[in-house]
């Protein structure tokens, strides 16, 4: 993390006051053109169960999602995270979005189209769509959720 | 009521500005940031209101253009916003007559016929939810409102006839939209309320279709069916058409997803044919 950007996030983190949790978020989900890594994410999925750190992570989560667009890669990166956090992370993760699907949902229609001409929205509108879909079909996400947590389980040597 | 980390007095004052933006004079697509920040109003406060309240305060009936946006704002928070958003709808029908009104015949850009014509389909689907209160303003599917209507086959059929009729409207506005294209010029205003048109057209479809097919199920004499299986039929046709044109301008199709139907109908006697999705 070498980048201007991370420099000013670091320095945005320490000067706003962004807790440990939040800092997290917002890294993961930072303008750089790399994707969040698989260690932030899962990170970020252990922190939601203690529920300090939840509501703190939830509170960036959605200033990112309603970010401008210009900023679509906080958005698309935030999408990244919470695809991630509903198959990983707490219950209360599935509860919060199912309970504000909207925030997502409103995606779909997300615009962005960047100085080169390319169509920079069309990342956030089908991840959003995926996202919604997923919401939508509880059965689907019960079984995503319990598999990964069984694969996790057996990979940590504890599970039957 | 918020479980998101909101804050009234910003939301409010943000949300005049939001109205007035996606209201501007531009011949363009009403701003969907601007847009989605109405829709998510509603869910966040559970009300409407203020949204009405500012679309009147705004200049927006000396302009074709601004009122004709406003008319896409408003369709797209009854179909995307809280459900609240439909019933205050229902007080706002004079405000929606006054719009139809003040556009001089066909106004200066055209959008003169477009106005009436989208307030005239505003006020059917404001009506249509009137009657029936369990559909949400997108038509998105739920199996259990099919359900309710099979019960009762008078009350399905009536529902049905009602769906086909919004259907018919939403035929016939998409066709004059289409006929208001201008060569030489950017179409993208217009274009843009196409966008709700095709999303709401395709929720209802889906929803005849597995009405239906119950329907069929249900009954011993299908002969009373025939009329509404007849209707679907041509219906089926006029949409295919509608997706084709839409399916042509690319700014559409960079926005949405447009349905591709088959060549024909579904069998609606094929009880275990799926939904189209």
């Amino acid at each position: 993390h070498d980048s201007a950007s991370s420099f000013k996030t670091a320095t945005q983190n320490y000067t706003k006051g962004y807790s440990d949790a939040q800092a997290k978020v917002r890294d993961a989900t930072s303008n750089d053109p790399w994707g969040p890594s698989g260690t932030q994410m899962n990170e970020l999925a252990e922190l939601t169960y203690n529920q300090q750190d939840f509501v703190e992570i939830m509170e960036i989560l959605d200033k990112r999602l309603n970010d401008k667009g210009k900023n679509w890669r906080h958005a698309f990166k935030s999408l990244i995270v919470l695809d991630y956090l509903l198959h990983a992370g707490s219950e209360n993760v599935v509860l919060y979005f199912k309970d504000n699907i909207y925030v997502v949902k409103t995606l779909k229609e997300f615009q962005y189209i960047d100085e080169d001409g390319k169509d920079q929205g069309a990342n956030v509108r089908q991840k959003a769509k995926d996202i919604t879909n997923l919401l939508m079909d509880e059965s689907r996400l019960r079984e995503q959720r319990r598999s990964r947590a069984h694969m996790r389980d057996r990979m940590l040597g504890e599970g039957p | 009521y918020p479980t998101r980390p909101v804050d009234k007095d910003k939301a409010e004052a943000e949300l005049t500005i939001n109205i007035k933006k996606a209201t501007s004079p531009e011949e363009t697509a009403p701003k969907q940031k601007h847009v989605r920040k109405c829709i998510v109003y509603t869910w966040d406060y559970h009300s409407s209101l203020s949204i009405w309240t500012g679309l009147r305060v705004q200049p927006i009936l000396s302009d074709e253009v601004q009122t004709f946006k406003a008319l896409i704002v408003v369709h797209k928070v009854l179909q995307e916003g809280h459900p609240i958003s439909i019933k205050e709808g229902q007080g706002q029908t004079s405000w929606l007559e006054t719009c139809a009104r003040t556009v001089s015949s066909d106004g200066q850009k055209g959008y003169g016929a477009l106005i009436r014509s989208y307030v005239s389909f505003i006020l059917s689907k404001l009506r249509f939810h009137r009657s029936h209160p369990e559909f949400n303003g997108l038509f998105e599917y739920e199996e259990y409102v099919s359900l309710k209507g099979i019960d009762d086959p008078n009350q399905g059929y009536e529902t049905i006839t009602d769906l086909m009729n919004l259907q018919d409207q939403i035929e016939s506005f998409q066709k004059l939209i289409f006929a208001h294209f201008r060569h030489s010029a950017n179409n993208e205003c217009r274009i843009s309320s196409l966008v709700p048109l095709v999303k709401e057209s395709y929720g209802i479809y889906r929803f005849i279709t597995s009405m239906l097919r119950a329907m069929y199920r249900r009954t011993d004499d299908q002969d009373v069916l025939e009329p509404l299986r007849s209707r679907y039929n041509s219906q089926h046709y006029s949409l295919r058409k509608f997706y084709y044109e839409c399916s042509n301008l690319k700014y559409l199709t960079g926005l949405i997803n447009v349905p591709k139907l088959g060549q024909d109908p579904p069998n609606l006697l094929d009880s275990g044919g799926a939904v189209p999705d």
